[in-house]
């Protein structure tokens, strides 16, 4: 591209960046497949992953990535047994991995969009309402309805964009503003949230409270393969649609009136950004919860690194996203053993630490 | 040229009947307006703060819609040419801008580049071409690696000046690009518009406080107040002492250098009749 050959800027911080994020995520992912509560040596790990029993039965293969029921009506026949360290590597920790990938590269793009569109640095991809409509419809289900438990991740989804499109419609007077947005968005925050809490007094029992506030605060406990094919898609998508609106995305940050002198249809792009980040927000809502500040933080130190054009940034997030993720999932799952904690606890903490380490080292921050 | 009356023309732009109003039910900030702006020109509008100079302009340009009125541009209603064709044909400087912090002159100027490019479309040599020839002419090629944020205020406007050159329109509306600027700030933009226009043949508009480099560079002069046109002509028929005091309610004496060539207002005070302000005599 004639555009990286002219503007050389950041691509030294763009290799760095790539490697160290390939390097964490390389790293996080062997210590998560090799270490838990079912212990294996490291050794037996690495074969369990790389070995022929797995990938020497492509139908096996295909029955992980594809569901059991898919494989039966393909006619697959019932595998041969498998070893237990293999069915660990491949069924639960293997998977968790992958989704901890996915779900970094959708929060931190969400976070990359949303912060371009409301012009501002602190914006993150729950800014919108997708937190307020996924959690408060994720509190309904399970001490209302307990029966669409089943549906969760979809009843998150629809929640997170209804709420989106709530919040875009009480932003409406003759057009939208970044401020406007944001502010629209802490209305339904703070309406959702509050009867968010309200219904905590419902809850039947402790299950119900553990498990609505894994939901809140975002964990990767449980997935599998199922989860895998469930966000897969989106984010495929999502990465697409960030790709090809890095250039409206740039041109936003020069302001509305600029954007628009420029021939933008300000309204009508900056919708669709949004929709696909809400899309993206949504999709990692619905496997992992609400994972806070990773979609925050990311961007923040990609942009530190390589700037703001969005063809940069969003190729850092690609990188950094998961890094972030996995390390972080890693250490939720690991550091407390055999107790649990979501990975959202432990993004909070790192978040926190960072925007003091922020606070203290720069003087001016917030604004585009 | 001068006393062309704002009738619809093949080529060039005209506001016909222009009623602008910010918010519903408060008075317009425009009226009624009727202004040609003749092509191949510099057009430079005069008045004082809040006369509507920006918003007449940013009429005139379609980056905001009148309530009633028609603006003619090359022969067609502009409501009809697509917001890309549009910017391909006619650029716009704000009175204020904001960019990223870190961004470069150079990419910046690659934004100008936005209207000519189609959905996923990468930058041709023709991009590349008009974007060199932007930051040559507006003379931020030295600067194409800077950071917006850490250029003085001149420095910024060239670069701004680059973002809109690149879009290489026809039409060029400039509002007030030299305020904040010193004296030779001040002449290194006028002399580029001219350039523009002398060589590159474009259409000028813009605003200025400045009369004297209104008079010294404008082929036609626009003189608003209170969201009316109060004159329009060349500069010899505009900047008189009685225009000048309807429009700015100052007191002006006009002078010819030796040369008799040009001429510079020089202003003496604020006009007292009606309005008894102390101080004032
Ligand atoms: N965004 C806006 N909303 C409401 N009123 C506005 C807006 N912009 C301008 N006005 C009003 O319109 C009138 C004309 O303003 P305009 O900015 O066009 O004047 P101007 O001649 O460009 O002034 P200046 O020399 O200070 O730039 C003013 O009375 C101003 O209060
Ligand atoms: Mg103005």
């Amino acid at each position: 591209m004639p555009e990286n050959e002219k503007l050389p800027r950041g691509g030294k911080a763009m290799a760095l960046l790539v490697t160290l994020s390939s390097f964490a995520v390389l790293l996080a992912a062997f210590v998560q497949v090799g270490a838990g509560s079912y212990e294996m040596t490291w050794r037996q790990a690495w074969h369990a992953l790389t070995g022929a029993e797995v990938w020497g039965q492509p139908e096996l293969l295909l029955r992980l990535l594809l569901g059991e029921n898919v494989a039966r009506n393909l006619g697959f026949g019932d595998p041969d047994a498998i070893a237990t360290t293999t069915l660990i590597v491949w069924t639960v920790r293997l998977p968790r991995v992958l989704v901890g990938i996915m779900v970094g590269i959708n929060l931190a793009f969400s976070g990359s969009i949303f912060q371009a569109i409301t012009r501002n640095e602190m914006a993150s991809p729950y800014l919108l309402g997708v937190s307020s409509g996924a959690g408060l419809t994720i509190m309904l289900v399970l001490v209302l309805f307990p029966a669409l438990g089943a549906h969760l991740p979809l009843i998150a989804m629809a929640g997170g964009m209804g709420a989106f499109l709530l919040v875009y419609a009480i932003a409406w007077n003759h057009g939208t503003s970044p401020v406007r947005l944001v502010l629209a968005g802490v209305i339904i925050g703070a309406i959702a949230g509050s009867i968010q809490t309200g219904l905590f007094f419902f809850a039947r029992d402790l299950t119900v409270v553990q498990n609505a506030l894994a939901w809140t605060t975002g964990s990767l406990t449980g997935v599998g393969w199922e989860q895998v094919r469930m966000i897969a898609p989106w984010t495929l998508v999502c990465v697409i649609l960030g790709f090809s609106g890095t250039r409206y995305l740039d041109i936003l940050l020069l302001g509305d009136p600029t954007a628009k002198s420029l021939g933008m249809p300000v309204e009508r792009t900056r919708f669709l950004l949004a929709a696909a980040a809400i899309l993206s927000a949504a999709s990692a809502v619905s496997v992992a919860g609400l994972i806070g500040f990773v979609g925050l933080i990311v961007p923040h130190i990609v942009r530190s690194l390589v700037g703001s054009p969005h063809r940069r940034l969003l190729a850092g997030c690609l990188f950094a996203g998961p890094a972030l993720l996995t390390c972080a999932d890693a250490t939720s799952r690991l550091a407390l053993s055999p107790v649990q904690i979501p990975v959202g606890i432990v993004t909070g903490v790192l978040g926190g630490g960072f925007f003091l380490y922020l606070m203290r080292r720069k003087q001016e921050f917030g604004r585009l | 040229m001068s006393q062309e009356s704002a009738t619809f023309t093949i080529s060039g732009l005209a506001g016909n009947d222009l009623t602008v109003r910010y918010r519903q039910k408060q008075t317009p900030v425009i009226a009624g307006q009727t202004v040609a702006i003749p092509e191949g020109k510099i057009t430079v509008f005069i008045g004082p703060n809040g006369s509507g100079k920006s918003t007449l302009l940013k009429t005139l340009a379609w980056q905001l819609r009148p309530e009633m009125g028609t603006v003619i541009l090359d022969g067609r209603n502009i409501a009809e040419f697509s917001p890309k064709e549009l910017a391909c044909r006619l650029g716009i400087l704000f009175q204020e801008n904001s960019a990223p912090n870190d961004l470069t002159v150079e990419e910046l100027a690659y934004h100008g580049r936005y209207p000519h490019r189609r959905l996923f479309e990468s930058l041709t040599p023709e991009d590349s071409e008009a974007v060199e020839r932007a930051l040559q002419l507006s003379g931020s090629d030295r600067l194409r690696h800077h950071l917006i944020s850490q250029l003085s205020s001149g420095q910024k406007q060239l670069a701004w000046i680059a973002m809109l050159l690149s879009q290489s329109p026809k039409y060029l509306f400039l509002d007030e690009p030299t305020t904040f600027l010193d004296m030779a700030h001040q002449f290194e933009i006028m002399d580029l518009v001219r350039r523009l226009n002398r060589e590159l043949g474009n259409t000028v508009l813009l605003s200025v406080h400045d009369l004297n480099l209104a008079a010294r560079y404008a082929d036609h002069i626009i003189a608003l107040r209170d969201g009316r046109v109060v004159a329009e002509g060349s500069s010899e028929e505009v900047l008189t002492v009685e225009i000048l005091r309807e429009v700015f309610q100052v007191e002006t004496r006009i002078v010819r250098d030796l040369a008799g060539d040009s001429f510079y207002c020089v202003p003496l005070g604020k006009t007292c009749e009606q309005v008894s302000v102390k101080g004032c005599r």
